[in-house]
């Protein structure tokens, strides 16, 4: 298993320095560079102001040579210097990262669990009008534009209700502290996660509900069916534990996008996370931190990846993992 | 065929998809004959109100140009735009996973990694970073939305070529010596195509809501008039205008609605027994 | 439309209230758009920059409406008869916010050896400077090689900031940690920053002004979705939109919200200008005749209207109504298609596509370029928009690379400081987007200018600046669009915001909140 473990963290290096490196090649085939931009933004600028930006971020080196002191770096952990923010890289992402992360991961939670009981309570009333209902809905979920749903609810709830904050993380100079600050977080997280978590929902509610359906087709259930165990027995030990392994397999990858995957959500709602930090760092060439966003996104799938594989391992011995 | 139709039709939801299809292709192939004018011509004064003039029956954006004419020339884009990054996310991820199945060995193992590393990344901030960096066009847009796509196709492929590859059938090409090309296209391929349009029709509706998000984050194509610019456009106005982006999410939703639909219908006809997967 | 104005006009009326006793204490909550990148205004002068930092920094005089000089760290100043030399006297009671006495030392070292460095529009400026010098602890003198007309203009914060010498004598500037914890004498101190949220500035108790400011606080709050800034109003999060926070389209409905003001002040020194940049050297833009066509094909009243909510003017020429040396006395183009359709048959254009660059930020300017264009079709201009972000459209103008280009750009009050520098042909270059980009060359027009900066009466001023006028606008160089107006919108509590002509910028230090 240690064995195995290495390995997978071996392959994972290779894969996020190629990603770097691919990210670093795609990043400066941008037209424009930070120099540019922050020129842009003074609003007055010659090319002497330009050209000591660009020694100042030692943009003036070969391309390959910069790409070889930004590895160097990552391979000692530093994530380098953000050019327009003036603060390090890591600093930055993990600033962000606990927005992120507590937006997406209750987002996530609560899809996987509405999502996976709704899916089990329509596949046990196949064909009635509360399967017909859940199905529908989980379908119409699918289809709406996240975005447009997210503008919609704070048309709705915040707006027109006036019941939620409608953008923002907390309410900025409330100054509270303790319980009342978690309660002021919790009331701006419920309608992006509820937003974010529609969909998910939708997609957990499906796959649950057509791979309970699948197993319950297959002869170990009929077998069980036969043996004249009680229909509910059946539904939990044999259909639901063996029709859980796509979604958990789903929810792995799923699990792994979250520190990426959140961009529109958060830019709807002004919510400060990263997938609005790589949205700016790309508009503004900020190199560095794009390529950070990028590699913790990355690392945070390879990882997610990994654990899914090792639990498969545990939970089923026979799974071979290569 | 008429086994196929019989079995399509049995699936009310998947009829009611193809219905609202139609709908929208006729809509957009007829959109230059039924509104000749240009979306983008400013006809009457701005944020004129749905159902308050007959000629412009869903009224009029920030700057007066008619939302019923955009919804029509726009049906155009996003249909354009789904069908053709899906088809290119076919011609990448079919042989993909074709070569990987079928060789196996190391070619599946670069293959695979190959797919993964596109896997690892966000594949909605990859196309994002892909659209900024070489400018948001028609052309960009559609590679973008492909190559972030493809990794499911070649995973689908890969397996069900992997299952294939042991049949007898197979084996029994391979030792009368066709080439492997030969065997891949003529063989294998053809027994892989039902889970693929499966999966095809599911990609279109996935490709129309990527669209529509990358003009909501202000990446269309500026010369397009897409549901998913209206959307991007009116966002800034929806409080005072809730009708111009109320619309065109309601087209992409149906559209992306029937799409699904139809694609459970096909699923249903097709591979009675097989689980959706891809997605 | 316009009938929907009228209620937006009394409102610019009742901004102007009657002046009562200020009230100490209280918080501004504000909006900041977009993030600024960094506080420390001797490196950063771009606009939140200076809106937030203009609270921090300070320079050595204020402007009010009319671009008249006011006193700030200079309490009194001479200009000798000959214009060559200008005498500034300081305050004496000046602390910077980390506890040193503030001096002329500091004024010498932040004018000639930090700013020069860092500085590219004021490095221009001070190019007429022939030594900066301190006799004293609180008089510093400007010496000038020829007499410069707008010299008293450049000492506003944002063109020349006062910085601390004892923290940034010898150091590395850029990479000097303190850049992150600003030090200036404004009248707010720099407390925190949390990136992505808010910035939160607090009063200055030792502020030399005795009984300044009035505001305990200010959180400057970021919003990055302009949707979202007007429901941050609307729900009481903040008090305080500064022009240009939320889209133009929300002006009108927020303005007529309860107990909110909106006044278009505050903006005179910028002056604000916007046109396209038409590239003069090559395609069909390079023809006079075309350029002309472009002018008569738009419908800026309309533009003006429909996207700007009817505020700002259609612009006239190269210099804005609110600069000084303005005339109007220049060929006016109407919107009239005909005449456009005329030009472009005599020239004998043939149909071949320009490519048009609308401005990067935000939903006004894309809208901007979708209006434009359909106007140009309509006359039979075939135009394909390029869409791109603010780096690529930075380096688009910047390498000459586009036919047609939104923009706008800062007047500073005079037209040498901000208006030359865009038609002079010893600016066109290469690699910079705030020069003669177009690459228009004209011996005259570069004569005039460049005898209008030195004469020393504003008469003769005013006689050369009205002549370059005329001919650019004869020639049009670039399509001048309209004078934008940026409102500010606030509570009608909040007091004395917008006294000077940079309004926001260095207003905390005079408003304050009534009960």
């Amino acid at each position: 298993m240690l064995r195995f473990i290495l390995m997978r963290l071996g392959k994972a290096a290779i894969i996020l320095i190629a990603i770097l490196t691919l990210n670093f090649f795609l990043i400066h085939a941008a037209p424009g560079d930070p120099a540019a931009v922050m020129a842009g933004e003074a609003g007055a600028a010659d090319a002497k102001f330009i050209a000591q930006l660009r020694e100042q971020f030692g943009l003036d080196k070969p391309l390959l040579v910069q790409l070889g002191i930004y590895l160097k770096g990552v391979i000692q952990l530093d994530l380098g210097y953000s050019y327009r923010q003036q603060m390090p890289v890591a600093d930055l992402i993990f600033q962000r990262l606990p927005a992120t992360l507590l937006l997406t991961v209750s987002a996530f939670i609560i899809s996987l669990f509405l999502g996976t009981l709704a899916g089990v309570l329509a596949s046990a009333r196949v064909g009635k009008w509360s399967d017909t209902l859940i199905s529908s809905l989980a379908l119409l979920f699918y289809a709406t534009p996240l975005f447009w749903a997210a503008l919609m609810a704070v048309l709705l709830f915040s707006v027109y209700l006036n019941w939620l904050p409608g953008f923002g993380y907390e309410t900025v100079g409330a100054n509270y502290t303790g319980f009342a600050r978690a309660l002021d977080i919790g009331k701006h997280l419920i309608l992006p996660a509820a937003t974010l978590g529609l969909f998910f929902m939708a997609v957990y509610m499906r796959m649950t509900r057509a791979s309970m359906l699948e197993v319950s087709q297959l002869d170990f259930v009929k077998t069980a069916r036969a043996k004249g165990l009680k229909p509910s027995i059946i539904q939990r030990r044999h259909i639901f534990r063996n029709a859980m392994l796509p979604v958990v397999t789903l929810a792995g990858l799923q699990a792994g996008q979250l520190v990426g995957g959140a961009v529109l959500t958060e830019t709807v709602f002004a919510w400060p996370g990263i997938g609005r930090l790589m949205f700016e760092a790309l508009a503004q060439r900020d190199y560095n931190l794009l390529l950070g966003v990028f590699f913790v996104s990355a690392a945070m799938v390879l990882l997610f990846n990994l654990v899914t594989d090792i639990l498969y391992r545990v939970v089923d011995p026979r799974i071979r993992v290569a | 065929m008429a086994d196929f139709w019989k079995r399509f039709s049995r699936n009310r939801g998947a009829v009611i998809g193809v219905a609202i299809l139609v709908v929208v292709l006729v809509v957009a192939i007829l959109a230059p004959l039924l509104l000749p004018q240009s979306p983008w011509r400013m006809v009457q004064r701005p944020f004129l109100p749905p159902f308050s003039m007959d000629q412009y029956p869903l009224g009029t954006d920030a700057l007066g140009r008619d939302v019923l004419s955009g919804l029509a020339y726009g049906a155009q884009v996003s249909l354009l735009v789904g069908l053709v990054s899906t088809l290119a996310a076919l011609l990448i991820g079919i042989p993909m996973g074709a070569l990987a199945g079928y060789f196996g060995g190391w070619v599946d193992d670069a293959l695979m990694r190959f797919t993964e590393f596109f896997q690892t990344v966000p594949s909605f901030a990859l196309a994002i970073v892909l659209v900024a960096i070489f400018q948001p066009s028609i052309y960009s847009i559609i590679a973008a939305i492909a190559i972030v796509s493809w990794p499911p196709v070649a995973r689908l492929v890969r397996g069900e070529v992997l299952s294939l590859r042991s049949r007898e059938y197979v084996e029994a090409a391979i030792l009368s010596g066709q080439s492997n090309l030969t065997i891949i296209l003529r063989q294998v391929l053809p027994n892989t195509i039902s889970p693929i349009i499966v999966l095809a029709s599911l990609m279109v509706a996935t490709a129309i809501l990527l669209e529509s998000a990358l003009s909501f984050m202000g990446l269309g194509d500026p010369n397009m008039m897409s549901w998913g610019y209206m959307i991007g456009a009116a966002r800034t106005v929806i409080r005072q205008a809730w009708w111009l982006s109320f619309f065109p999410g309601v087209a992409i939703l149906l559209t992306v609605l029937a799409l699904n639909l139809i694609g459970e219908g096909l699923n249903d006809a097709l591979n009675p027994r097989l689980a959706r997967r891809g997605k | 439309m316009l009938k929907k104005l009228v209620p937006f006009a009394a409102a610019f009326l009742v901004s102007t209230a009657l002046h009562a006793e200020p009230v100490m204490g209280g918080r501004a909550n504000v909006v900041i758009q977009p993030e600024p990148p960094s506080l420390m205004m001797g490196l950063v002068q771009n606009g939140p920059t200076q809106m937030v930092a203009g609270q921090i920094y300070e320079g050595l005089l204020r402007y009010d409406e009319k671009l008249q000089p006011m006193p700030q760290l200079a309490k009194s100043w001479e200009v000798s008869d000959d214009g060559l030399t200008y005498t500034f006297h300081l305050h004496d009671n000046v602390k910077w916010h980390d506890g040193e006495p503030f001096t002329s030392a500091d004024v010498v070292f932040s004018a000639d050896v930090f700013l020069r460095e860092t500085h590219a529009r004021l490095r221009t400026s001070l190019e007429h400077v022939e030594s900066i010098t301190a006799p004293d602890d609180t008089t510093v003198v400007f010496k000038l090689k020829q007499p410069f007309g707008p010299f008293l203009g450049i000492f506003e914060a944002g063109t020349m900031p006062i910085i601390p010498k004892h923290i940034y004598e010898g150091t590395d500037y850029n990479n000097n940690p303190a850049n992150n914890t600003p030090i200036g004498t404004g009248p707010f101190k720099f407390t925190e920053w949390v990136k992505g949220s808010h910035i939160l500035l607090t009063r200055n108790e030792d502020y030399y002004e005795e009984g300044k400011p009035y505001l305990d606080e200010i959180y400057w709050h970021v919003i990055p979705d302009a949707a979202s800034r007007a429901v941050a109003y609307e729900t009481g999060v903040v008090d305080i939109l500064p022009g240009g926070s939320i889209e133009n389209f929300d002006v009108q409905r927020v303005a007529d919200m309860e107990n909110t003001c909106i006044t278009d002040k505050g903006w005179e020194y910028f002056g604000p200008h916007s046109w396209m940049w038409l590239n003069n050297r090559e395609g069909p833009t390079a023809d006079a005749r075309f350029r002309q066509a472009v002018m008569y094909a738009m419908d800026r009243d309309f533009a003006r209207d429909a996207l700007w909510n009817g505020l700002g003017k259609v612009a006239t020429g190269p210099v804005s109504s609110s600069t000084r040396f303005y005339s109007d006395e220049v060929t006016q183009y109407d919107y009239d298609p005909e005449k456009a359709k005329a030009l472009l048959d005599e020239m004998g254009y043939d149909g071949e596509t320009v490519r048009l660059l609308p401005l990067p930020y935000g939903e006004t300017w894309q809208r901007w370029a979708e209006a434009v264009k359909q106007n140009l079709e309509e006359v039979g201009v075939n135009v394909e928009i390029v869409s791109t972000d603010v780096a690529g459209w930075n380096q688009k103008l910047a390498e000459w690379d586009y036919d047609m280009a939104f923009t706008y750009l800062y007047q500073y009050g005079d037209p040498a400081l901000g208006v030359a520098r865009s038609y002079i042909s010893t600016n066109i270059a290469k690699g910079s987007q705030w020069n003669n980009v177009e690459g228009y060359e004209n011996a005259d027009v570069d004569a005039l200018f460049d005898k209008a900066a030195v004469a020393v009466t504003d008469e003769e001023r005013q006689e050369l600046y009205t002549q370059v006028q005329q001919k650019l606008v004869d020639d049009v160089p670039v399509a001048w669009l309209l004078e934008l107006g940026f409102p500010t919108i606030y509570r009608c509590n909040v007091k004395d915001l917008v006294t000077t002509a940079i309004g926001v910028n260095d207003g905390f230090k005079d408003a304050y909140i009534e009960e």
